[in-house]
């Protein structure tokens, strides 16, 4: 038997910081991105849609990796509030990956000819958001609480295993898609210090905005456990 | 977990098999028809090339083994025999090991009477058959692993029968791949190529054999 009360913790008192932060930075990148950074010599106006395709897909790892910590937690202790984090962090996981693919799309048309290739980077990234809706479909075919979180515990520590290959596969096989630029083996980006640091920036912002939804989400799970207990006493 | 144990749960199952073979008559069926209707479907021409083939025919197996595997729990849940099968003594960890092997053994027979068939309808050539043969025991080694794993985590939910679908085939990607790949391979007398494959399909079944012995305990209620 599992408990929950939804409790006023830092991190619900961090929202309100944590959405200002969100707000400046995302400003601040995408004046970087949009108006500061200098157009690609070869793609032209067209590389502004990396900033944010490239932040979304970072966020999207960060998001899975998170779930993955969240699931062994869970496991380890039971403890329903790892639950809840979980779930938060699949649902903007998923979306932010649905989002990369939508921005990739838009981006792959201009410079690559086709709204979809069927390449390495893109397949693995569909599967990879293919793999985590079902997540949420499991989740969302039980109300037993414990059985629910147990379960999904386990597909969170088993689907993990496709962002790495996400991210190598450019590596692994012949890929359309454009190499590693920052995240290198070698850790030198190839990139011009302008648009680096445009990256730079809208990867940060889209990490607060991360911690933003995340603590919104996490206390409407808590609450929503919190109910299903009281209903069940 | 002792293998005397993992060998009582497999013996088991195959003694249930025996008494009711629906799972496996039920997916060898499925196998046929579904070679058949993809074979009409891209057409016999194009269903007679190498790679063609291999990808129907492994398609078929995925949806095969996720049959079978699936009958076999929906026959422990309608006999009120899982919770007796939890309630001995012995870790949870050998419920999978025995499952996954037994299923392996049924889909093995599934993919004899699947590949004979394919030989027979599309004509096909095989140049290394001694290497076809690998890469299918590979193949069938590789997916019971994660089926069951994904079975036993939509045990007693609604709508499993879509689920189980839905969770297993994105993570069967790189199995059907390399399986695909490597039978090609086979086919058109590349060795190199269908023992790669192989060896990439036994490591796909030791590690979700690993992964599935660590954690499926915990999803078996």
């Amino acid at each position: 038997m599992i408990s929950t009360t939804a409790k006023t913790t830092s991190a619900l008192r961090a929202r309100p910081f944590l959405g200002a932060a969100s707000l400046v930075a995302l400003f601040v990148a995408l004046w970087m991105a949009l108006i500061w950074s200098p157009p690609d010599a070869a793609m032209g106006n067209v590389v502004r849609i990396l900033y944010v395709h490239v932040a979304n897909a970072w966020l999207a790892y960060l998001a899975f990796v998170v779930v993955f910590v969240a699931s062994i937690a869970y496991l380890w202790t039971k403890r329903p509030v790892f639950d809840a984090i979980a779930v938060a962090s699949a649902e903007i996981g998923v979306l932010f990956t649905g989002l990369t693919l939508v921005l990739g799309s838009i981006w792959a048309r201009p410079t690559w000819g086709v709204w979809w290739s069927w390449e390495p980077r893109v397949i693995t990234t569909a599967v990879m958001f293919a793999m985590y809706v079902g997540y949420l479909l499991l989740r969302n075919l039980t109300d037993d609480l414990e059985r629910r979180a147990t379960r999904a515990a386990i597909l969170g520590i088993v689907l993990v295993v496709d962002v790495p290959i996400v991210h190598l596969s450019v590596t692994w096989m012949n890929a359309l898609h454009q190499l590693p630029s920052v995240l290198r083996p070698d850790l030198s980006p190839t990139l011009d210090p302008a648009m680096l640091a445009a990256l730079i920036a809208m990867t940060i912002a889209f990490t607060f905005l991360y911690a933003y939804l995340m603590t919104a989400r996490v206390d409407i799970e808590r609450r929503r456990q919190a109910r299903i207990i009281e209903a069940r006493a | 977990m002792t293998l005397q144990r993992i060998r009582l749960i497999a013996a088991r199952e195959a003694r249930a098999e025996r008494g009711q073979p629906e799972g496996l008559v039920t997916a060898a069926t499925f196998v046929a028809t579904l070679i058949l209707v993809e074979s009409l479907a891209v057409g016999p021409l194009a269903a007679g090339r190498a790679e063609i083939a291999s990808a129907l025919f492994w398609i078929a197996m995925a949806f095969a083994a996720i049959l079978v595997t699936g009958r076999s729990f929906e026959r422990e849940l309608e006999d009120d025999a899982l919770d007796a099968v939890l309630a001995l003594p012995g870790g949870r960890d050998a419920i999978y090991a025995g499952k996954a092997l037994a299923l392996a053994a049924l889909i093995a027979l599934v993919a004899i009477v699947g590949g004979a068939l394919s030989l027979l309808l599309l004509s096909l050539d095989v140049a290394l058959p001694g290497h076809l043969a690998l890469v299918t025991i590979a193949g069938v080694l590789a997916l019971p692993p994660v089926v069951v794993l994904f079975v036993v985590l939509a045990l007693r939910l609604r709508s499993r029968g879509a689920l189980v679908p839905i969770l297993v085939l994105p993570v069967l990607v790189p199995q059907l791949v390399a399986a695909t790949n490597g039978t090609a391979a086979a086919m058109s007398g590349d060795m190199a190529g269908a023992i790669g494959w192989s060896g990439l399909l036994v490591a796909f079944a030791l590690v979700y054999s690993v992964l599935g012995l660590t954690i499926v305990p915990a999803a078996l209620e």
